[in-house]
């Protein structure tokens, strides 16, 4: 059998695939969970993901750029997939889900700093899972012998006081956005951002009752509408740029990467990864840090100093 | 000891022979009493072989007794006989180009067969042509070229190892010029070979590393030849070196870098059954054993330097090298290509997962190979307990390729037979052929093997076959029909087909950087398909392998030989004689106005200027004397020696003439 390259593009999903006889490579985009951001599309190295504007019908939202993935270029690196912040695309060798790429130490992860601690969690809260705009939390409670409890308030007082909460958290589909981090009540959970960065909306420069940017976000509460004008709460922002493709200003919309929280490694693949998504500075910077914490280390290891 | 012919009155002896039917059709005494007659001609006679050493004693003969200063030969066709002949009369001490020939045989004879009087009276008008010319003919001196002593080998099978190494081990300098990453060609990528059944990398093997290690040879792997000029002996070839992005000098093919890439991509040497790393070797026996990042797969991640380490072997900058180079002959070897046979439906290749072509069955079952060696389907990964070969796809077959594959019978039965060896009465095998062709040493007793092994083989029309899958099992039916048109099928669960191989993509190409002729099938075509299998048309470029024509491994291995045996005999000699046909230019009539120039074919004619003067300046290495230089220009100043203006015009006139 010939090596087969298929590309088939439905509603749901976009999927890429090789078929050879000993193997099978497979790329599936997720269109429901994919917000037209522009992250994979800088990030690819053989610069195979185009993204794709929608036209605007007057009266209607905006809608998120599409993304179209090129079958000649895509080598099923899987890049796009360790970056993707809303876990929408996947790479996998033989049905499995295995990073070569990361196996191989030569491209990071992204660090999704989620921290629960649910012994503080009162019994009938369900603030977090309320709050999250993509739907990626479930909180459950247990009874002490772990069973799921449906309704809290059929209890008895001491069994209600013996329940125990358990939080879901879809990790591998959340951006770091913190808003659960926000509406929580007791500081149970702290998240860290995965992308931080800068965005700035210059009002003056925004067209007449456009709310295209605002349209497209999905994190809820990141951009919010105020006397007609969107403005930016970058407490929620996660940098993805979605917004950043609809707007049909050049200027109306700034934004900027800064610094991207990834698991440590030394690959040129990840510095082009990140001079496109951030900028030659930021790579310059992380250079920087790791050729200081080299020689830190190197000092270290020869003379047993111990610095901060 | 040669007369000087030009002061003497022509005095002509014609001889003609009556070999083959041409005594019975023409009347040669009638021929011959009627060259006596003519203008010159002192002596004529008829024989039965001129050709032959007693026909050709029997001219010198004439020639001295009768004091003969020039002679015509009414026979054959000149390509063959002109060059005998012209020894022959140089042996009697005549100027060999005082020598003219009549083509009886294919003017007068083929094409009158039926009309002997007609072919007779023609015959007559070309002996009468003839002696018009010879009258006018003058000595030349032949032409002394200097010759370089290396060679340029264009392809790295095993068609042109064996060329190279021939060449090199004759004291030689080679370039073999190869255009993959490794030499090796289709051989290397053979598990077994028939009819013996010897591991195919196993005798290719010792004889690539060889030619890596052989200290004449210099292997340009991963190039092209970009441009070649000048002529035997003194060719002029551009290489250029496409960058591996590895420093070969400091690459110990030690594969870590392989180990760290994380990347894969299908591998062609595999037929993309399998997957090789974006920096690798395309398999493990690679000559030379230099890696090669793909940059169309290569993310630049750079483990590979860290694995590489102090070695430095890789460069991600490197850029093509050009190399430039001057050889004295040329062998062309580069192979064959296989068809892919998608476009016919009625196989159902690239639809129906468990149908093969005969190089992915190779791969499938070499140890080495993408499976390990397990011959498994592509639908369920399990292995077939029947298996149906289907010869002639795509060969044979006036709308695609006519011609026979001439490989495919014997790979055939060689897959047939280690299918049966190797898992025995657990598997059913049936091969579907038209005709067996296995005609050479100890083939027709391997198909006697294959045979006894238990293999079934159906005879069936090369039309009207069909495959169908059964969707539920993936199995596949195969519907023919015997010569006699009854129906055969069979159900196989895994099938195999022989398809055609066919000239390599980039011949053409090759042919118009050589400048040599390429056929109607796009094989490069020899000089003379029975006796000069290995030459081209262009002197000093030979022809080596399955490039010229189909053909298998021991008969590729002869003819690389024997095109190394043909560049050596050009390649010993200090000087390389050529015939002095060539344009000759008048340099006082000359105007220097440039339309030969213009009209030649082979850049041989050039206007330059010395003194001033611009004039036309020939290279005689170049010139094939086609005459088209001498027919345009205006002023008459080019002349091509034996078909000088005069000459040609005493053979028209003599032709035009009313009253013989
Ligand atoms: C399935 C199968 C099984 C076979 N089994 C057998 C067997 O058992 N026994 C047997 O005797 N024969 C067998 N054959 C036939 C055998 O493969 C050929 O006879 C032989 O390999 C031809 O050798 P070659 O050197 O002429 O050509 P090739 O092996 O094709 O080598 C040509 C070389 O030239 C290179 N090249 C191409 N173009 C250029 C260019 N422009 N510049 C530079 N280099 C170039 C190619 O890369 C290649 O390395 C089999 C064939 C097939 C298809």
């Amino acid at each position: 059998m010939p090596l087969k390259t298929v590309k088939t593009d439905t509603a749901e999903a976009l999927t890429l695939e090789w078929i050879l006889h000993v193997r099978n490579y497979k790329l599936t985009l997720d269109k429901n969970l994919c917000v037209g951001c522009q992250i994979c599309a800088l990030a690819c190295p053989k610069e195979a993901i185009k993204l794709e504007k929608q036209p605007k019908i007057p009266g209607e939202k905006a809608k998120h750029a599409k993304i179209d993935i090129d079958l000649e270029k895509c080598n099923f690196c899987a890049i796009c997939d360790i970056l993707c912040p809303y876990g929408a695309i996947k790479v996998t060798v033989n049905g499995e889900h295995l990073l070569s790429v990361v196996e191989k130490e030569s491209f990071p992860q992204l660090i999704r700093d989620i921290q629960v601690d649910t012994s503080k969690c009162p019994v009938d809260c369900v603030e977090c899972e309320e709050a999250c705009p993509l739907d990626l939390i479930k909180v459950t409670r247990l009874t002490a012998d772990k069973k799921i409890v449906e309704d809290a308030d059929s209890l008895s007082e001491k069994e209600k006081s013996e329940l125990q909460v358990k939080i879901d958290i879809q990790e591998e589909r959340c951006p770091c956005c913190r808003i659960c981090e926000f509406n929580c009540p007791e500081g149970v959970l702290t998240v860290r951002k995965i992308f931080h960065g800068k965005i700035n909306i210059h009002a003056g420069k925004c067209p007449e009752g456009c709310t295209d940017c605002l349209d497209v976000c999905p994190i809820t509460g990141a951009l919010y509408l105020s006397d007609d004008k969107v403005y930016v709460n970058e407490m929620f922002c996660v940098y993805c740029g979605a917004c950043k493709i609809v707007c049909p200003v050049e200027e109306a919309l700034e934004l900027k990467r800064t610094m991207i929280r990834h698991t440590s490694v030394r690959s040129g693949a990840w510095n082009k990864a990140l001079e496109r998504l951030a900028s030659p500075v930021e790579m310059t910077k992380e250079l920087k840090t790791k050729g200081s914490l080299k020689a830190r280390e190197s000092v270290r290891k020869r003379l047993g100093w111990k610095g901060t | 000891m040669q007369k000087e012919s030009k002061m003497e009155a022509p005095r002509i002896g014609v001889f003609v022979c009556e070999c083959g039917s041409q005594g019975s059709i023409i009347d040669v005494d009638d021929l011959t009493r009627y060259a006596t007659t003519l203008p010159n001609v002192v002596y004529a006679e008829h024989m039965n072989y001129p050709c032959s050493s007693q026909g050709q004693e029997e001219i010198i003969d004439a020639i001295k007794k009768r004091r003969l200063n020039r002679v015509v030969v009414a026979g054959c066709s000149p390509r063959l006989y002109e060059p005998v002949f012209r020894r022959c009369v140089f042996r009697a001490g005549l100027n060999p180009f005082l020598f003219e020939m009549a083509n009886i045989r294919e003017f007068s004879l083929y094409c009158h067969r039926n009309t002997p009087e007609e072919a007779a009276e023609k015959a007559k008008d070309l002996v009468k042509m003839a002696v018009a010319k010879a009258r006018l003919l003058e000595p030349l001196q032949p032409i002394e070229l200097p010759v370089t002593k290396k060679v340029m080998v264009v392809g790295g099978g095993i068609a042109g190892i064996s060329a190279a190494l021939d060449l090199a081990d004759m004291g030689f300098k080679v370039y073999l010029v190869e255009k993959t990453e490794t030499i090796g060609g289709h051989m290397a990528l053979l598990d077994k070979t028939f009819p013996t059944l010897d591991c195919s990398i196993c005798i290719e093997g010792p004889k690539m590393v060889d030619v890596g290690r052989h200290p004449n040879i210099d292997i340009m792997s991963y190039a092209d030849v970009l441009e070649v000029d000048g002529y035997v002996g003194n060719f002029e070839v551009k290489i250029r070196k496409n960058p591996r992005y590895i420093i070969a000098a400091n690459c110990t093919g030690c594969g870590e870098c392989r180990d760290a890439c994380p990347i894969e991509y299908p591998n062609p040497s595999d037929m993309k059954l399998g997957v090789r790393k974006a920096i690798s070797v395309p398999f493990d026996q690679a000559v030379p054993l230099i890696y090669t990042i793909n940059k169309d797969y290569c993310i630049e991640c750079y483990k590979c330097v860290d694995a590489c380490g102090a070695r430095q072997a890789i460069n991600f900058d490197q850029k093509p090298e050009e190399i430039e180079a001057n050889v004295g002959a040329i062998v062309v070897a580069i192979g064959y290509e296989m068809y892919n046979p998608e476009d016919m439906e009625c196989y159902g290749y690239g639809k129906y997962e468990n149908v093969f072509t005969a190089l992915e069955f190779e791969r499938l079952i070499l140890a080495a190979g993408p499976t390990g060696g397990k011959v498994i389907r592509a639908s369920d990964g399990q292995k077939p307990h029947s298996v149906a070969f289907i010869q002639c796809v795509g060969s044979r077959d006036i709308n695609r390729y006519e011609y026979c594959s001439g490989f495919c019978c014997m790979y055939t039965l060689k897959h047939a037979v280690m299918l049966k060896e190797k898992y025995k009465d657990d598997v059913e095998v049936y091969v579907f052929y038209n005709d067996m062709r296995s005609n050479f040493k100890g083939y027709e007793e391997f198909f006697n093997r294959a045979q006894k092994s238990g293999v079934n083989f159906i005879r069936v029309n090369l039309e009207n076959r069909r495959i169908t899958e059964e969707s539920e099992t993936k199995n596949l039916m195969v519907y023919a029909e015997t010569e006699d048109g009854k129906p055969v099928e069979a159900e196989a669960e895994m099938v195999v087909l022989a398809n055609a191989a066919v000239p390599v993509q980039n011949a053409t190409e090759l042919a118009k950087i050589l400048k040599i002729p390429i056929g109607a099938n796009r094989f490069f075509v020899e000089c003379q398909p029975k006796i000069r299998p290995n030459e081209t048309d262009t002197p000093g470029i030979f022809l080596a392998g399955a490039c010229q024509g189909l053909r298998d491994i021991p008969y590729c291995v002869a003819h690389g030989s024997g095109a190394a045996a043909q560049a050596a005999a050009i390649l010993g000699k200090s000087k390389w004689i050529v015939e002095p046909l060539v344009a000759r230019v008048n340099e006082d009539l000359c105007s220097g106005c440039g339309i030969c120039e213009s009209v030649c074919s082979y850049d041989a004619v050039r206007i330059e200027e010395t003194a001033g003067k611009k004039l036309a300046k020939v290279t005689e290495g170049l010139c094939r004397g086609c005459g088209i230089c001498g027919a345009a220009c205006p002023v008459g100043a080019i002349k091509m020696p034996q078909y000088t203006k005069e000459q040609v015009v005493a053979q028209v006139r003599a032709v035009l003439e009313e009253v013989r």
